[in-house]
């Protein structure tokens, strides 16, 4: 499922009859879903208890980058994926909110355990009750801490998610600014065109020389 | 039949028992506050080994001053600091001052209790003695609104800046939330615009830049933040701000029963959480007078060493890649895990165990407890020869800690430095040594110390500690696993056999009430401590004779390491801030609670 190509999409080299408005249409978002799943940024948000486990999720017995989300940047606008490992309390809510905004979409949250989830059992006048507070969440992985296995589970998830196009971040941005969304989907179209048009004459090429 | 081993002595020989009026009289400190300062005092009491003295709020100074200074007492170090309220328990006045003081010479300790007005709670700062009193009086405010007349920054350090009220005092409810807004200058009145980063003209017509960093910032680990004022590359000026990850540890306590403050310990120092476990639960036995199981004591004693060995992987490591030199990292990882797999196999849990119980531990080990640890304890010294090859004799790693961040003898004392961090400064004081427990005492190991107080002996001393933890493995293996069980049979606090619980009406009642209710300790207030892998833990108890403790302070080893920052960091590089802040070890979860 994780890493194989979306389905419905012609094997390379054999397009019989393309039909090339539909086939860009539809086709162009699972290409770059796929994409996007496979190539996870992470940008790990950790405050407490999680983040020692989130590390032995990255260090070598476990080893992320089996699953394509290896490449940790500690900085918001290199990443595409945050995850919340550990406690946020109330005096760290603006931090956290400043460093979602600064991350570029789309974008994908995390939480990772239940003090992100729900407070956890801090039940407590100083601690965020989930950090849906102030931040959208696509993923939320129980445990306290969460096992290795576990936050793994979670991002397979959320690779699913990814895929199908249904994150928050994807569906706002489907809902969100047309003009800008067009921008991106018009360079996108014009970028396959090309690739189509030079793929095509290689056929025409080869079948000339075929008859 | 006894279940206590005599070579392995019960922490019972540890505190000792209380001291009567005439056996006061003879203690030091008694005679010497009794002949320097007679009106000052309001009472002596001396509960389970820990000598008490309540003096008049305005004789503090004074008081405190002979403590410090007097040949016989010299009590050179302020441990800790906290703020007690005692309105449900119907005292007048409400408020309490509670001071722990230690003698790193005597070896000795006492615990000032100063009362203090309801509506205006206010006493002299001891800043001026003692560092340490800095931020622990800053917390004292926080939480109970004291004021510390002279303090020299008395405002909010755990709690946001919007935050309204003391969220410690008895009728403050412990849900209650305030948002915060926005995120302020760690400088105190600092205008608006100059917050974030900002270029400022000095007095000699230089510019300074503000940088800000943290909280969320790879090299500080979680969630910790420094305001540095930088001139050109050094640090002329910061500002430490801390408790973004104040978990209101001790009002949650207040909340729980005694069993359920075990969760709640793992969560303090969460690398070596077991240590906390044992820290609890010893303060809870104290205060009850259990008398441990030498099965257990064996079992605690082992895995703490573990739970050290762990934490300082994980210290160097992290340390190591804040320096760029990653692959350290991973070669301390792989040990890690050896020993959470061991851990996992006695608790099932890997890294926050609640594994301690007051009397014992949860459940026995495994069978082949004995061959698994000494698998993982052979399987570490591998790595920490690739370390030493890798990074001790590296020249730049030696040119980037050799005589940065030092922090003399006197200092650290002062800043109530225990632990790694106090005896690379060349404090000699582990509590494993001076007050053992556990059966440290039938220990052959040493304690490093050296002399520089620089990021390279902080350095050496985790790496000799961790040979010298396998050492103390080594020899509890060799002595075999203890007969008997491994937890107190004693049904104050050990739950019964699973098995009696089905069959027998008195069990069955008392595992009911046990895990509905808890157990209630008497009334009384204690202090216990342990030797962490960050340095003294330790736990100041006041019980009401209810399920549920009264009070509970944590002394976390990292929040006393962690205050003297500022002072190191002014004239430093900036590049040297990680190295340095790596070196200390700083855990939020212990640092803010």
């Amino acid at each position: 499922m994780s890493s194989t190509m979306p389905t419905g999409v012609p094997a390379p080299g054999l397009p019989s009859e393309p039909k090339r408005e539909g086939w860009l249409t539809t086709q162009l978002e699972s290409y770059v879903n796929w994409g996007r799943k496979n190539a996870l940024w992470p940008m790990p948000f950790g405050t407490a208890c999680c983040a020692i486990e989130f590390m032995s999720v990255v260090s070598s017995h476990y080893d992320l980058s089996r699953f394509g989300a290896e490449v940790v940047r500690f900085s918001p606008r290199q990443s595409d994926l945050m995850i919340v490992a550990g406690t946020v309390v109330d005096k760290m809510g603006p931090v956290l909110k400043q460093i979602w905004d600064q991350m570029p979409d789309p974008k994908w949250c995390i939480a990772m355990g239940v003090c992100a989830s729900s407070g956890g059992f801090y039940r407590a006048y100083h601690v965020m009750q989930g950090i849906d507070e102030i931040v959208p969440v696509d993923i939320y992985v129980p445990g306290c801490p969460p096992t290795p296995e576990g936050l793994i589970h979670g991002i397979m998830k959320l690779q699913e998610m990814i895929a199908r196009g249904e994150t928050r971040s994807q569906i706002a941005m489907k809902a969100g600014d047309p003009a800008e969304l067009a921008t991106a989907e018009d360079a996108a179209r014009r970028a396959i065109a090309a690739l189509e048009d030079g793929k095509l004459k290689a056929l025409a090429d080869a079948g000339r020389k075929a008859s | 039949m006894s279940t206590v081993d005599a070579t392995l002595p019960g922490s019972s020989i540890f505190w000792g028992p209380g001291k009567d009026a005439n056996e006061l009289e003879a203690v030091p400190t008694v005679r010497a506050l009794k002949s320097e300062h007679p009106h000052a005092i309001l009472g002596i009491t001396d509960f389970r080994g820990d000598l008490s003295v309540t003096i008049r709020p305005d004789d503090l100074l004074l008081v405190a001053q002979t403590l410090k200074i007097h040949p016989e007492l010299q009590y050179d170090m302020l441990v800790d600091l906290c703020g007690m309220d005692d309105l449900l328990l119907g005292r007048t006045p409400r408020f309490r001052c509670i001071y722990h003081f230690y003698s790193t010479t005597q070896k000795h300790r006492v615990r000032l209790e100063v009362p203090l007005d309801d509506a205006k709670p206010s006493v002299d700062s001891l800043t001026p003695l003692w560092k340490s009193a800095n931020w622990a009086e800053r917390e004292a405010y926080d939480m109970f609104g004291f004021d510390f007349v002279n303090h020299p920054d008395l405002r909010r350090i755990l709690t946001h800046e919007e935050f309204v009220g003391f969220p410690l005092r008895k009728d403050y409810p412990a849900d209650r939330r305030h948002m915060l807004s926005r995120t302020y200058s760690a400088f105190p009145g600092l205008p608006a615009e100059h917050e974030g980063r900002q270029v400022v003209l000095g007095q000699d017509g230089l510019e300074r830049v503000y940088v800000n960093i943290g909280p969320s910032h790879p090299a500080t680990h979680g969630t910790l933040r420094v305001q540095a004022l930088l001139d050109g590359e050094r640090i002329a000026d910061s500002r430490t701000e801390i408790g973004y990850l104040h978990r209101c540890f001790e009002k949650m306590c207040e909340t729980h029963t005694y069993t359920q403050v075990f969760p709640f310990t793992d969560r303090l120092n969460y690398i070596s959480a077991f240590n906390n476990n044992v820290a609890w639960a010893m303060t809870v036995e104290k205060l009850m007078q259990v008398e441990v199981p030498s099965r257990a004591i064996w079992i605690r004693t082992i895995l703490m060493e573990f739970n050290r060995i762990m934490d300082h992987l994980v210290c160097i490591g992290t340390n190591l890649v804040d320096m760029g030199a990653l692959t350290n990292f991973w070669y301390f990882f792989s040990p890690r895990e050896k020993i959470y797999e061991l851990i996992e196999a006695c608790c099932g849990a890997r890294l926050t165990v609640s594994y301690g119980r007051v009397g014992g531990v949860a459940q026995d080990v495994p069978e082949n407890f004995i061959e698994h640890a000494r698998a993982t304890a052979n399987a570490i010294p591998e790595f920490i020869e690739y370390v030493h090859q890798l990074a001790t004799k590296n020249v730049i790693f030696q040119q980037r800690t050799r005589g940065v961040g030092v922090v003399t003898r006197e200092n650290a004392i002062s800043w109530g430095w225990t632990g790694p961090v106090g005896r690379a400064s060349g404090l000699n004081y582990d509590v494993r040594r001076a007050h053992p427990y556990g059966g440290y005492e039938t220990l052959d190991f040493d304690v490093p110390v050296r002399t520089e107080g620089d990021t390279f002996s902080r350095y050496m001393v985790r790496m000799e500690e961790m040979r010298q933890s396998l050492r103390i493995i080594h020899q509890m293996l060799d002595r075999g696993i203890p007969e008997g069980p491994h937890i107190v049979d004693d049904y104050r606090v050990a739950l019964p056999e699973k098995n009696s619980v089905y069959t027998n009406i008195e069990a069955l009642m008392n595992h009911f009430k046990l895990i509905m209710h808890g157990f209630s300790p008497p009334v009384g207030e204690v202090y216990s401590y342990i030797e962490s892998a960050n340095g003294e833990q330790g736990f100041y108890l006041v019980s009401d004779g209810t399920g549920k403790p009264y009070r509970l302070h944590n002394r976390a080893p990292s929040f006393y390491t962690f205050a003297a920052n500022d002072e190191m960091l002014r004239g430093q590089m900036v590049a040297d801030f990680v190295a340095i802040l790596g070196t200390l070890n700083i855990i939020a979860g212990e640092l803010d609670r």
